[in-house]
């Protein structure tokens, strides 16, 4: 086990490093900072100064060996645009869009596994039938649409939640909602269609026919099993959370990183980009490793095999 | 006494008491919540690199001179200045108006002046250190006393509101550059009280503030950003704020007949044109008939009307209500008959394809389909755009003539300028022909000696009034000539609130955002 844990580490860290570099490169093939830094009416000597200053006139790979020198003992420098350490600037805004996507997860499990299990069930009846629509409706609305018809509903209809912002529990459920509702739909699916396999193997009909109530049956036993699938897109959801999490971010006004960092794209604030994707890399890696380790939790073989 | 006398006696004490309590203000109570669609970067005048920055920093920090609500421009800081020639150089005297304090309680001074022009033209402090590029030394007559000396003239200087904020030097003095930058001091009404980026700004109103009639009467004022549009209408219409500024084009309508809510709409001081380049004897736009052609083919106003909803006010060259507006120059009228034979005239009979570039992040509403639609009306004319869609960033640096590469074709542009504007600075960027290394023409596709010396005489022209007579002469043979780009329209800005709230806009600093008087209904 502490092997493949170690192999895994290994693994996550040639990915980060390889994020960083290709972050660092795409960042700077979209062009020059200096030009938006400063005002239209700037002098090419202005120019000039500033980009000496910001170190973007040295070759390409003295700026990244500068860079990943200065990361490795957390310096990200400094933002462009905010004049202020960018990793302060992520930190700052990472706990917020951590736990929108912690909800916008619990929300598309606590949604997608009741209902593909019901579906699994009884394929072909009124709750498959309704499994599906729903799944077909997560896919077809956008996190950006869904996201206003329930500041429509909930906040002007009928004031029931706050429109935006970042506070206490009532201000969580609308983005999280917003932020869940699309991977539902794929997540149910997963779910059924791992639940039909296992309901039909032969462990499942003996367990029927040794008389083990239904309820038992499908939530104990072939849920457990059928979960694996679902743990394993977990990672992938959580870390697409993570990246996509902007557009939740801003229809709320939601101070997290994902609108922080697309902000910075648009106005070629590298440091704060590289800091972004390198964190929110950190995250995919640790995430993924997570499931990999709840593997072993959900079926011993795993655990053993390893 | 008499009764009468008495009564009369009374009267007149009551009047007089009456008169001298209305002249001291009531202390500021109450709190406030307001949004903002955009967020500032930085607080620090010095260090900022955009407009929007005088969102929050313009609540905090005050200038020498500022328009008033009317656009009439008033003394503030300073109580008297002149422009003066000393052995042919240009020297601004200013006297200081006595009694202002700091948020810190510090006495402003001439000394937080020469702080604030030494920070502002430090370049590796500044972003704006080529606006000090004319000032040869700076003078301290007496505490409230000094003068500016020019190397030449620099009218930008004095339409820009004497481009100096008063920054306070004891302070600097005492928390150094990050907090100086961080925790914001100056002698405006608002006092800075906290800041969560991406969320929200705290401010109090300021009990020393100096001005006892224009000041905000509210004691607690939180800026909320909220940047998408129907989430701010919506925390509007649930009560969360009671203040909003950029209503949707599309919902003022619908704001101005909501009960209970009253609007304001303004002008911006953006200008939104139709950049061309004229310079390369190998595209048609170098033929003045090609640009009038352009100019004719476009329904501006139909524009407005559908893709705006109304929202934007037409403009030619110079904007209504700022320096050197002509009433008597008016805008290209529709007309594509008139175009194509223009075109014809110029040798395109058939038309021509040619590259158009669009804008494609919305720096002002629906910006991205206002260049859409003008550059289908060039095409329906016969001057075929193949539109090509630029991203903000990637869009800047196609516009500055220090890229490599050329520009082909026409481009979606803007220039902006302060309220009331002045375009000696924008003309000098975009009209002038491009001298390199000399910061003229830094944005120009265009090249007319005529209009070079013009240019470069209202960049020496320091009278106001003069400035006006030569702003009007240049903008009517830019007009004619169609040069420097086709001035198309100026974005409105909607801004509503409760009727539990007073406002009263004032332009600048942050372009009609300036909370200085603004309050809850007692």
């Amino acid at each position: 086990m502490s092997r493949f844990l170690l192999h895994r580490l290994l693994q996550g860290l040639v990915s980060i490093v390889g994020a960083s570099i290709v972050i660092f490169l795409i960042s700077r093939l979209s062009g020059d900072p200096v030009q938006i830094l400063l005002p239209s009416d700037a002098t090419p000597e202005m120019i000039a100064e500033t980009r000496r200053t910001l170190g973007l006139d040295l070759p390409l790979w003295h700026q990244y060996v500068i860079f990943a020198w200065d990361a490795l003992r957390g310096d990200f420098g400094r933002s462009y645009r905010w004049q202020m350490p960018a990793l302060r600037l992520i930190l700052d805004r990472l706990p917020a869009t951590i736990l929108l996507a912690v909800c916008g997860l619990i929300f598309s499990v606590a949604v997608a596994v009741p209902v593909g299990v019901l579906s699994a069930v009884r394929p072909g009846g009124w709750t498959d039938r309704v499994g599906r629509i729903f799944a077909m409706l997560g896919q077809a609305m956008p996190a950006f649409w869904v996201g206003l018809l329930l500041i429509l509903l909930f906040a002007v209809q009928l004031n029931w939640l706050p429109a935006f912002g970042y506070g206490g529990v009532s201000h969580i459920i609308m983005p999280a909602i917003a932020l869940g509702w699309y991977p539902v739909a794929a997540q149910t699916r997963i779910v059924r269609s791992a639940m039909r396999d296992v309901l039909d193997s032969d462990y499942i009909r003996l367990s029927r026919a040794l008389g083990t109530p239904e309820r038992w049956i499908v939530w104990k036993y072939a849920l457990r099993n059928a979960a694996v699938p679902l743990l394993t897109m977990l990672g992938v959801y959580f870390a697409a959370m993570l990246g996509g999490a902007f557009v939740v971010e801003t229809i709320f006004a939601w101070p997290g990183v994902g609108r922080t960092v697309v902000e910075a794209v648009f106005s070629r604030d590298f440091p704060v980009v590289q800091a972004g994707v390198l964190f929110t890399s950190i995250l995919f890696v640790l995430s993924n490793l997570l499931v990999d380790l709840t593997y072993g939790i959900v079926d011993p073989r795993i655990r053993d095999d390893r | 006494m008499n009764h009468w006398r008495i009564s009369v006696l009374a009267a007149l004490l009551a009047s007089i008491t009456a008169g001298a309590a209305a002249q001291i203000p009531k202390p500021a109570t109450g709190n406030l919540t307001i949004a903002f669609a955009a967020e500032a970067t930085m607080l620090d005048p010095a260090k900022s690199s955009a407009g929007v920055d005088q969102y929050f920093f313009g609540q905090i920090y005050e200038q020498l001179v500022r328009p008033d609500p009317s656009l009439k421009r008033v003394n503030w800081l300073a109580e008297s200045w002149s422009v003066e020639d000393e052995g042919g150089k240009p020297v601004i005297d200013v006297h200081l108006r006595q009694g202002v304090k700091f948020h810190t309680g510090d006495t402003l001074t001439s000394d937080d002046f020469a702080f604030a022009y030494n920070r502002l033209r430090d370049n590796k402090v500044s972003k704006w250190s080529h606006l000090q590029a004319s000032v040869e030394a700076f003078e301290i007559v007496d505490p409230y006393h000094f003068r500016i000396h020019f190397k030449q003239g620099d009218g930008s200087y004095v339409a820009d509101n004497l481009q100096l904020w008063a920054m306070s030097k004891a302070y600097f003095d005492r928390v150094g550059d990050e907090t100086f930058g961080n925790t914001p001091v100056g002698t405006g009404p608002w006092k800075f009280v906290s800041r969560t980026i991406k969320e929200d700004l705290k401010l109090e109103a300021f009990d020393d503030y100096w001005n006892p009639t224009q000041r905000p009467t509210v004691k607690n004022l939180t800026i909320k950003i909220i940047p998408e549009d129907l989430t701010r209408v919506a925390a509007f219409k649930t009560g969360a704020v009671d203040w909003i500024d950029s209503v949707p084009p599309s919902m003022v309508e619908e704001f101005r007949k909501m009960p209970g809510v009253t609007t304001a709409s303004y002008v911006s001081p953006n200008n939104m044109y139709i950049a061309m380049d004229a310079i390369d004897d190998a595209v048609p736009m170098h033929d003045v008939r090609v640009r009038q052609a352009a100019a004719y083919a476009i329904d501006v106003d139909a524009i407005i009307k559908s893709v705006l909803f109304g929202q934007g006010e037409r403009y030619a060259e110079v904007g209504k209500g700022e320096i050197g507006y002509d009433p008597d120059l008016k805008p290209y009228p529709y007309d594509p008959k008139k175009a194509r034979a223009l075109l014809a005239e110029a040798g395109y009979p058939r038309g021509f394809d040619i590259p158009c570039y669009n804008l494609t992040t919305q720096r002002e509403p629906y910006q991205k389909e206002m260049g859409e639609a003008v550059f289908a009306y060039l095409s329906a004319a016969g001057i075929r755009c193949k539109v090509q869609g630029q991203e903000y960033g990637a869009w800047i640096s196609f516009g500055r003539r220090d890229r490599p590469g050329h520009i082909d074709g026409f481009y979606s542009n803007m220039w902006g300028h302060g309220l009331p504007g002045d375009p000696g600075t924008p003309w000098a960027g975009h009209v002038h022909t491009y001298v390199p290394g000399a910061g003229w023409g830094i944005t120009s596709v265009h090249s007319d000696p005529e209009l070079d010396a013009l240019i470069e005489q209202l960049k020496a022209t320091m009278d106001l009034p003069e400035r006006d007579a030569l702003i009007r002469k240049i903008a009517r043979i830019k007009h004619d000539r169609v040069a420097g780009g086709l001035t198309t329209y100026r974005p409105i800005v909607t801004f509503a609130w409760h009727d539990n709230v007073t406002f009263v806009g004032w332009p600048t600093p942050g372009f009609w955002r300036n909370l200085q008087q603004i309050g809850l209904k007692q």
